[in-house]
């Protein structure tokens, strides 16, 4: 037996540093953890924003120099098992910011600084290495690696689900998170390995290979991608594997269920495009066939379709915001799996360009709950009630999110929503375009009830109406989304173009 | 009887399938974290098997990295496994019901 | 057909006889006068009281959990220390030393946490 080896160097490095910077991070979070006792445990949190934003910086430049030279097709690192391409570069940008601003709110909210709450440093050393995870999700280009990445995000959000250990509906929400996301990971190793055995091969451009060589039987073929779309569709809780998702994020602390909803989603989506779409599609006609051969684009549309639905019209009679914000991500992974239908390059840099759209929006509405949360210790509908007048700047920017979220113009939602119908009508999906806009409709009844919550509704007599005061950090970061989730729905196409670069740049 | 890869795939799928039913099945988590050991010990009786029939060692670098991660997947659950029985007295997800609609 | 199997049957006869002929060896040779207290039960120690079904204290089990991952550890130790003398033959030695290193520091940054925050106290 024989065992190719494909021996890396450290000069790999050059290409990886804003993941080792992270991992380095890490470790020095944790351990000054330990070295500095106190109630506020703040080396934690600088040693995490200080290595977040070091590895954004890398990053940033990285991507800058791979456009300049023209080269940025990817260089595989770590004995090919990691590609650093256009698309890794995009999503390295949006999981580091992402993590940046829910690192910065998390440090005044109550759920995860409160007195009571011990371990503090954990909760940031954790998001820093989630980080990185989710970004090797993004470059990883090999069977093991895609399985250990993805095994490595679902360890730490087990974790970090757990984090309010004292609180029984957080306990409760782990317990829930690792039953089901271990099951689901085992049927996906189970497709991976009969993958790995139909073709030999645990690279992408490998299996790509025997695919094409035409010795796979279609109906085995189906029966893999089946098996490896059920793990993955958990991963971004598409319906039928979604039913984690509502407990989860309703009882992980707030902050963990906003970068939730949006990092391991996105790193999912992330895996699934350069997974199916550099073994079955990437441009040539064979592969085209092969996905041809097993129907994808129904298969995937139903998944679309049910996706959508199912989140949208359990979200119409939620009560809580935080559990309607969960059913309203599932609703969104419906219409993100509309790029998805036809494997095309224009699908594809459709969903990059929502995803990016959705962190924003998605982020500003889960901290305007955790500011929210701080001081009424509730997350009810009837709780919200004048809570816009007592707070009139974060109210006004929950608007400008749940108008987003919505995909009303001119906000950056309705732009990204625009893009993903396109890409469907183009290729003449009628009925899925259709499907989508009537859930679009749907989705703004349950938005509008929480702006009715607190802007509209009369509070009953007694109710404390005093002026809530937020922290001033509260204020910087969920401008640094709003601002952002207007501007992109006026000035979209720089960034649609960033899209577009990063699928027409990713490397096999 | 010449043992060939399909026996292995067979075996393997046996204790897929039984891993599978039992998780549905049962209602104890600590059991149904065992059945999920049985569906990835499945899953590494196919590669190993895969991984002789290529002659390539993939597969088997796959069953190390399989073994790590589950034993860390197994340890995460029992943690918080404990935690709440300390605070339940009771480790039958039936009874978890705090986060129901 | 089942010829490959042949030694596995005779290792289960040679066990089985073996066995059977020490058990009978010593029936037959040895002394038989039973009294009431050699029936009972044999016991180590005090005669078993109570349940059997105790709850364990939550210590073994941490310690337990902690040793199952530490001990896994060691799983990819094994292929590193058959890879190393070919890496070394190939002008990598240092590579392979330094990974090696840098998966060591991380276990041991783990369990200086572990050791800090008091989980191998046992209290």
């Amino acid at each position: 037996m024989e065992l190719n080896l494909n021996i890396p160097s450290w000069s790999d490095l050059r290409f990886w540093l804003p993941e080792a910077i992270l991992c380095i991070t890490f470790l020095v979070a944790l351990l000054g953890d330990l070295v500095v006792r106190g109630r506020r445990t703040w080396v934690p949190f600088a040693v995490s924003v200080a290595g977040l934003i070091t590895a954004g910086a890398y990053a940033v430049a990285a991507m800058n120099h791979g456009l300049d030279a023209g080269q940025f097709q990817g260089h595989t690192i770590m004995g090919s098992l990691m590609i650093v391409d256009g698309m890794a570069g995009f999503f390295r940008l949006l999981f580091i910011f992402a993590s940046l601003v829910t690192v910065l709110f998390a440090w005044t909210s109550e759920e995860i600084m409160g007195k009571r709450r011990e371990n503090k440093g954990e909760f940031y050393a954790l998001t820093v290495l989630l980080t990185a995870a989710m970004m090797v999700m993004a470059e990883a280009r090999d069977l093991l690696m895609l399985f250990l990445s993805m095994e490595a995000v679902g360890l730490i959000s087990y974790v970090m689900a757990g984090y309010m250990r004292t609180s029984l509906r957080s306990s409760e929400a782990s317990l829930k998170y690792v039953l089901f996301g271990a099951v689901s990971s085992a049927i996906m190793l189970y497709g991976m390995s009969l993958l790995y055995g139909m073709t030999g091969a645990m690279e992408f451009d490998g299996i790509r290979n025997a695919l094409i060589s035409g010795t796979v039987d279609p109906f085995a073929l189906l029966v893999v991608v089946v098996l490896i779309l059920a793990g993955m569709s958990y991963k971004i809780a598409a319906v039928p594997f979604h039913y984690w998702c509502p407990d989860v994020y309703e009882g992980a602390p707030t902050p963990v269920s906003a970068i939730f909803s949006v990092g391991p989603k996105a790193a999912g989506f992330a895996l699934m495009i350069r997974f199916f779409y550099t073994t079955f599609a990437a441009g040539t006609d064979a592969g085209t066939q092969l996905v041809q051969d097993i129907n994808w684009p129904l298969l995937v549309a139903v998944m679309s379709v049910a996706t959508m639905t199912y989140g949208n019209l359990v979200a119409l009679r939620q009560t809580n915001v935080k559990r309607m914000l969960a059913y309203s991500s599932i609703a969104h992974v419906g219409y993100l799996l509309m790029g998805f239908v036809l494997l095309s390059s224009a699908g594809l840099a459709s969903i990059l360009f929502y995803l990016l759209v959705y962190t924003l929006m998605n982020l500003g509405a889960f901290f305007y709950v955790v500011a929210i949360n701080n001081h009424l210790k509730s997350e009810e509908l009837s709780d919200y009630v004048g809570i816009g007048f007592r707070a009139p700047w974060a109210g006004a920017m929950m608007v400008i999110f749940l108008a987003s979220l919505t995909g009303v113009p001119p906000f950056a939602g309705f732009v990204g929503k625009f893009y993903l119908f396109t890409a469907v009508l183009d290729k003449q999906w009628f009925w899925l375009a259709i499907v989508a806009a009537l859930n679009s409709v749907v989705s703004l009844y349950y938005y509008f009830k929480v702006v009715r919550a607190m802007f509209l509704s009369t509070p009953a007599e007694g109710t404390d109406m005093s002026p809530l005061k937020l922290h001033w950090l509260q204020y910087v970061v969920l401008a640094m989304l709003a601002i952002p989730t207007l501007a992109l729905g006026l000035f979209f196409e720089e960034f649609k173009g960033l899209a577009d670069m990063a699928i027409g740049m990713m490397g096999g | 009887m010449e043992i060939t890869l399909t026996h292995y795939l067979l075996l393997a799928a046996a204790i897929f399938v039984t891993g599978m039913v039992g998780f549905i099945v049962r209602r104890n988590a600590i059991v149904m974290l065992m059945c999920v050991e049985l569906m990835l010990s499945s899953v590494n009786i196919v590669f190993a098997a895969f991984s002789r029939f290529h002659l390539d060692g993939g597969g088997h670098v796959f069953v190390l990295m399989n073994f790590a991660v589950a034993a860390a997947e197994a340890a995460i659950g029992l943690a918080i496994l404990v935690e709440i029985f300390r605070r339940r007295r009771t480790v039958n997800v039936d009874d978890l019901k705090t986060l129901m609609e | 057909m089942f010829e490959q199997f042949i030694p596995v049957l005779l290792v289960l006869l040679v066990a089985a006889a073996f066995a059977g002929l020490f058990l009978g060896l010593s029936s037959w040779l040895g002394p038989s006068r039973p009294s009431a207290l050699k029936n009972s039960i044999y016991e180590c120690g005090v005669p078993a009281r109570g349940s059997t079904q105790i709850r364990f204290f939550v210590r073994f089990f941490l310690v337990a959990l902690f040793f199952l991952l530490f001990d896994l550890e060691a799983v990819f130790l094994y292929p590193w220390v058959i890879l190393y003398k070919g890496m070394l033959a190939a002008g990598h030695g240092m590579f392979a030393l330094g990974e090696m290193g840098a998966f060591v520091a991380v276990l041991l940054v783990g369990f200086i946490y572990i050791w800090k925050k008091g989980g191998l106290e046992w209290q």
